[in-house]
């Protein structure tokens, strides 16, 4: 039966919405606050044992020999695994780009420090480590390829022989005439760019533990997934397992950020497993595995990009030629981040035509993963760039050139020209507020004050979309061939009245459990407590994929509502049975089940639930007696991409414009924020305090891409930022507190109009504070390129000894 | 991230201790606070055979004027001196240092004594050692012995402690009259270890003439070293923003290889140094002055 | 084979009397032997704060100390907050500001606000954000923290709650 998805709090049943849009208590936080909640590190099964692996020192080496005898002979070693299980037992793991990967278990070769080599099971992680000492490996060094430019040169040492080269991907986008657009311009301004590698580091690393079953060759893995759906794809890929003998059960984790990981840890276990007799295997990421192997590095990228413009500022077109150093294979999948600007490639502005110049090349470093944002962080860290580069060379107002570029507000739903559809949205709101809440005028004369005493102040002025809603079809371009992304929930009503809403995702932060609360507690008009979520494994859930891409917010209250709805007709059936009316009389309204205008000839939901289950004489001939139902939830209107990438992916656009004050040290390159204005529009705000909550997590993330956090390999593909001394994680000293301000304009095409949200700052922040610190750098002449923006690099400008 | 084995002794006094790190000298290695040591057992960086830890040893910690002195037992937590009266009131520099050193959970558990012996070039402590010609004392099998600030900081993560020893308490001399003092360093974050980092003292007539000074930079070499020819060209001058400029070029002359890693080159390090001089010069001397 | 210690200590109140080898760090004894999960490991080189437990009262890193170490000790975890099914005061003021999203780093923060509470209860901003500034938080952006411990202060002022499962120095 068709449904329809409420499209704005006016759509629900419910007179006055008690929950949704408040910011209510989180229904996780009991269990977090007590540290009661199961991360994967508190399971504990029965037989367990606990992996450690060895990794490669080397960055690129043939394996000759490996001889694990010794280690295999330590009291408390059960099992131990090398390359050579690998190879027998599973399949290369799956890559996007296809065809650049490996085994779980380097076979022939290692291509990056810390790549997994051999692996140990033993009775503690402690005697695991000190069986990986025993181990010995015999290597043959090879050059060590560690520069991308280099890398995609014909003559490169290779990382995949079979290749022929290091180059993953290489092909023009061209969307639009953009050659004429650039032979028209007044003016065209071209820069170049560095972005370094960083990466998400959620607090809590990977886990897993791996059960083989082996008499039923059944596999279950509990673990810290972010989609419990797409690691089972995965792992049964590489295991060459039924897909529906792979079970795999999401523990609450601690953050993800795109950057979680686990694939080759959760094959590995697997495996020893399998080789310890089925017993149980537990692998904890330690915090060094986690930088140096783990899925925590992305965006190591170059930009070249161009802007072309009349002298009114009016921007004609839009070029963007990108180098991205992948690392040594494609199974992070961090290649979706090079796809992922096409979702909003040319920002808030309506440039009518753009071209994308995409090189993805293959290095001697760790294979690089997706991160919040995915690809847009850096892509609007150049736009915005570019813009204020475009409007101080036209004399004109960073804010001036943007208003006069924006998409007007009666333009929406507008295509881009790199094919995306933004839902809706009003820039220029967002702009003037953010202006009134920093008193704009004033900030610049307090700047103009500051200049005359030799200070450097800079004000930063960005504009950018954090698309929401992410789907498939994005990132065609890498590879990926699918469109849709499914997110299924099972809502049922108890014999009591009670409400179980079923899932398959488990908690990592976002706090959807308290927005299913939220939001089936205002439909059927119960209190908070009435309503319960279970999570579900990735056999027992609808189909299913967690959060991601900005999307769970609004797909999870999709899939409720659409439940939510299915079951309200089941209610309205057999209510009016009861009440004998017809069903097109009968509504469910505020919690109760009745005729239309006559409150007297009704029922509480609880009273219907109760006929259904327990008065199976009451129930019309044939009627389903059971007052639950399941709704997959796909984003509407999701076209397959053409050849150049176009398609409508990511469903939702909302944006966001942050103004920030920045001094820089003249003589140290000290960057210190002073002020920080964010005005955003999601949309619908499902929870306030959750946006909220992740609005400022982003900020501070974005803090740390621009000035503190990189990963730094030597010459030999040696990492020098192995542990949390040398890879700087902001903390609240260097965190600036912001002054938010929400706006709404609410999405046509999601249920009660919301947005999504989650990935949001990050988009943002690092173009503001990097726009802010060359606002600074103004008067010096000097232009600050390369992200982060440390105080030593910061330094080498102001010395005029950088080159650009 | 797992420690390697070893054996653990926990004695009760000094003697017991010396003998301890005697009787296995080589293998040995004192664990005070553990801030330090304890990462480097978790990456498996250091592999001692016995940690002797002295937390447990009677009369290794305590805070008290000595003779004008700051005496200070090695086992003393950094957070009881950050708390300290009589170090907040009468020997400020060491408090100010204290506060530089990580953040307060890592200052419950660090030692004085364990940072000192530690001797990390970025510290604080040993910087402030060696600006205060500070006092250390040590005993070993061979009884008590009495090192001066000056001799003790040998080299990256080297002190003149010999392995039988074990450190028993600093004495820091308190400021002379008419001394203003500065600790300016400059970290990546609050907290963190100094890229750079200058201790000043420094002491001037009713003139506002330098009649004495002493710089310690830190952070720049392997261990904190005197600026010595600053701290000539500044006495006898009178405080003035150009002479801080040249003291703060000098000192920067005075680095003989300044680390690189990969926070900040040589170059940088130097650079610092010349303005962070200047800085600590300046905040020296109105402090004298005031 | 390293000589195993028999060690004594409290944890929340409650005595234990466990062996251990040396090499055993503390959160390792507090994870596994005496089941006390709520604590959790970020790092294992002391920067997070995610392992913060009290100490004799005191907030310290676990991950970088020995449970040798702990012979004797008073000892506190997150578990020895909540009473009787009843959130603490600083719990309750980290639910109504929304001071956590994936609560990974949430136990750390609340014993070194505990013990900020004990010492100081009318901490200023510089003195929160000077404790607060040994843990590392990746979803929150630290605002809704300092205003977690801002609204928990007045918690505390406002009532006396019970006393907490073990006593502080």
């Amino acid at each position: 039966m068709a449904v329809e998805i409420p499209k704005s709090l006016a759509d629900l049943p419910t007179s006055t919405p008690r929950f949704i849009g408040k910011a209510v208590n989180r229904v996780e936080d009991p269990q977090l606050l007590t540290g009661r909640a199961e991360f994967i590190d508190n399971v504990t099964l029965s037989g367990m044992l606990h992996c450690a692996i060895l990794r490669s020192p080397h960055a690129h080496a043939r394996i000759k020999s490996i001889d694990v005898r010794e280690a295999e002979k330590l009291p408390g070693v059960v099992a131990v695994v090398t390359g050579e299980d690998a190879t027998r037992w599973s399949q290369r793991i799956t890559t996007v780009p296809e065809k650049w990967g490996t085994y779980c278990l380097a076979a022939d070769k290692v291509r990056y420090v810390g790549e997994p080599v051999a692996a140990v099971a033993a009775s503690s992680r402690y005697v695991a480590e000190d069986a990986l000492e025993l181990i010995n490996v015999d290597y043959e060094a090879l050059p060590a390829v560690v520069n991308a430019t280099t890398a995609a040169a014909p003559d490169s040492p290779l990382i995949f022989e079979e290749h022929g080269s290091n180059v993953m991907l290489q092909r023009v986008f061209t969307w639009g005439d953009v050659d004429a657009a650039f032979a028209a311009a007044d003016q065209v301004f071209t820069e170049k760019f560095r972005w370094n590698r960083l990466g998400a580091n959620p607090l809590e690393t990977f886990g897993v533990i791996s059960q083989w079953d082996t008499t039923d060759g059944n596999l279950t893995c509990h673990g810290s997934f972010q989609s419990q759906y797409h690691m089972g794809l995965g792992t049964a890929a590489a295991l060459g397992l039924p897909s529906n003998k792979v079970r795999m059960i999401s523990q609450p984790h601690g953050g993800s950020f795109g950057g979680k990981g686990g694939m080759r840890g959760t094959v590995i276990t697997a495996l020893l497993s399998r080789k310890a007799d089925g017993r149980p295997v537990k692998w904890i990421e330690d915090r060094m595995e986690y930088l140096a192997g783990g899925a925590g590095q992305s965006w190591d990228r170059h930009y070249e990009a161009s802007l072309a413009c009349k002298k009114d500022g009016t921007v004609l077109g839009f070029r963007v030629k990108l180098l991205d150093d992948l690392g040594a294979t494609a199974e992070g999948f961090g290649a979706v981040s090079a796809a992922k600007p096409l979702t909003a490639f040319t920002g808030c502005y309506a440039i009518p035509v753009a071209q994308y110049d995409l090189t993805i090349v293959a290095t001697n470093k760790l294979p690089g993963s997706p991160y919040r944002g995915m690809g847009p962080p850096p892509h609007n860290f150049v736009l915005e760039q570019m813009m204020d580069i475009a409007a101080r060379g036209l004399g004109m107002d960073p804010a001036q050139i943007r208003r006069k570029n924006y998409i007007p507000p009666e333009a929406f739903p507008y295509t881009i020209a790199s094919g995306n559809e933004y839902d809706s949205g009003n820039y220029e709101a967002a702009l003037d507020t953010v202006l009134k809440m920093a008193n704009y005028q004033q900030l610049r004369a307090e700047q103009a004050q500051a200049r005359q005493q030799g200070r450097l102040l800079g004000i930063g002025l960005v504009n950018t979309i954090e698309p929401g809603v992410f789907d498939w079809n994005a990132y065609a371009i890498v590879g990926m061939q699918q469109t849709g992304v499914p997110e299924g929930a099972t809502v049922g009503i108890d014999i009591l009245g009670k409400i179980v809403a079923k899932i398959g995702f488990s908690l990592e932060g976002q706090g959807q459990y308290t927005v299913i609360t939220q939001v089936l507690a205002d439909y059927f008009g119960v209190e908070l407590e009435d309503v319960r979520v279970v999570y579900q494994d990735s056999l027992s859930a609808p189909p299913h994929f967690g959060p991601g891409g900005s999307r769970l917010g609004v797909a999870i209250t999709g899939a409720v509502l659409g439940a939510a709805e299915r079951v309200k007709e089941k209610l309205v059936t057999v209510a009016a049975r009861l009440l004998q009316s017809d069903p097109q009389n009968v509504e469910l309204r505020d919690g109760k089940v009745g005729i239309k205008g006559v409150p007297q000839a009704s029922m509480p939901i609880a009273q219907v639930a109760g006929a259904m289950l327990a008065r199976s004489d009451l129930l019309p001939p044939g009627m389903d007696p059971n007052p639950e139902a399941t709704y997959v939830w796909t984003a509407p209107g999701r076209t397959p991409a053409d050849e150049q990438g176009r398609a409508k992916s990511y469903l939702t656009a909302a944006n966001a414009c942050h103004l920030v004050l920045v001094e820089v040290d003249a003589e140290t390159g000290q960057v210190q924020i002073l002020k920080y204005y964010i005005a955003d529009d999601c949309g619908t705000r499902l929870n306030p305090a959750n946006v909220e909550g992740m609005t400022q997590g982003g900020v501070a993330q974005g803090v740390g891409a621009a000035l503190l956090e990189e990963y730094v390999y030597n010459e030999d593909g040696q990492l020098l930022t192995s542990t949390f001394m040398d890879y700087l994680l902001p903390t609240i000293n260097e965190v600036p507190m912001t002054e938010k301000v929400a706006l709404c304009t609410p999405s046509p095409f999601t249920p009660l109009g919301a947005k999504g949200v989650g990935e949001g700052a990050m988009h943002t922040t690092p173009a503001a504070i990097m726009c802010a610190i060359n606002d600074a750098l103004v008067p010096l002449g000097v232009r600050a390129l390369e992200v982060p923006a440390s105080p030593h690099r910061l330094w080498k400008l102001l010395q005029g000894k950088a080159k650009s | 991230m797992k420690p390697p084995s070893f054996e653990y002794a926990a004695p009760k006094t000094v003697d017991e201790a010396v003998s301890l790190l005697k009787q296995h000298e080589g293998e040995a290695k004192i664990l005070a606070g553990g801030q330090s040591l304890m990462p480097l057992l978790n990456m498996r960086l250091a592999r001692p055979g016995l940690l002797v830890d002295v937390a447990r040893v009677d009369g290794l910690d305590g805070i008290r004027e000595v003779d004008g002195c700051l005496a200070i037992g090695a086992m003393t937590r950094q957070r009881s001196v950050e708390h300290s009266e009589l170090v907040k009131r009468h020997f400020p520099l060491v408090h100010a240092a204290i506060l530089h050193i990580a953040h307060p959970q890592n200052r419950n558990q660090g030692t004085v004594g364990g940072s000192l012996a530690h001797a990390d070039p970025a510290a604080e402590l040993p910087a402030i050692a060696l600006a205060l010609d500070a006092e250390l004392r040590a005993v070993g099998p061979g009884g008590e012995r009495r090192i001066k600030a000056a001799d003790f900081f040998v080299t990256y993560l080297t002190t003149a402690l010999e392995p039988t020893e074990v450190l028993t308490e600093v004495r820091f001399p308190a400021l002379p009259p008419r001394t203003g003092w500065s600790l300016i360093e400059l970290a990546r974050r609050h907290g963190d270890f100094a890229l750079t980092g200058v201790v000043a003292r420094l002491a001037a007539d009713t003139g506002g003439r330098c009649s004495a000074a002493q710089i310690v930079l830190f952070g720049v070499g392997a261990t904190p070293v005197r600026a010595r020819r600053t701290e000539e060209l500044l006495v006898g001058e009178k405080c003035s923003a150009p002479l801080f400029e040249r003291a703060g070029k000098t000192a920067s002359e005075e680095i003989e290889e300044p680390l690189s890693d990969v926070h900040a080159s040589a170059e940088y390090r130097r650079d610092l140094a010349r303005v962070l001089t200047r800085r600590a010069l300046a905040e020296a001397a109105s402090r004298a002055a005031g | 084979m390293p000589t195993s210690r028999r060690i004594r200590l409290t944890v929340n109140g409650k005595p234990h009397e466990v062996v251990v080898e040396p090499r055993t760090t503390l959160v390792d004894l507090l994870r596994g032997e005496l089941a006390l999960t709520g604590t959790h490991v970020g790092c294992e080189h002391g920067v997070c704060g995610a392992c913060t437990i009290l100490w004799n009262g005191k907030a310290v890193r676990s991950c970088i100390m020995l449970a040798v170490q702990a012979d004797g000790a008073d000892l506190m975890t997150v578990e020895g907050l909540a009473h009787d099914g009843q959130l603490h005061p600083i719990q309750q003021a980290f639910m109504e500001e929304h001071g956590l999203q994936c609560g990974f780093c949430t136990p750390g923060f609340l014993m070194s606000v505990y013990e900020l509470l004990q010492r100081n209860p009318n901490p200023t901003d510089e003195e929160i954000k000077e404790t607060l500034g040994g843990h590392i938080c990746r979803c929150t952006g630290y605002q809704s923290i300092m205003k977690s411990v801002r609204l928990a202060a007045q918690k505390l002022k406002a009532s006396s709650p019970p006393g907490p499962a073990t006593g502080v120095s």
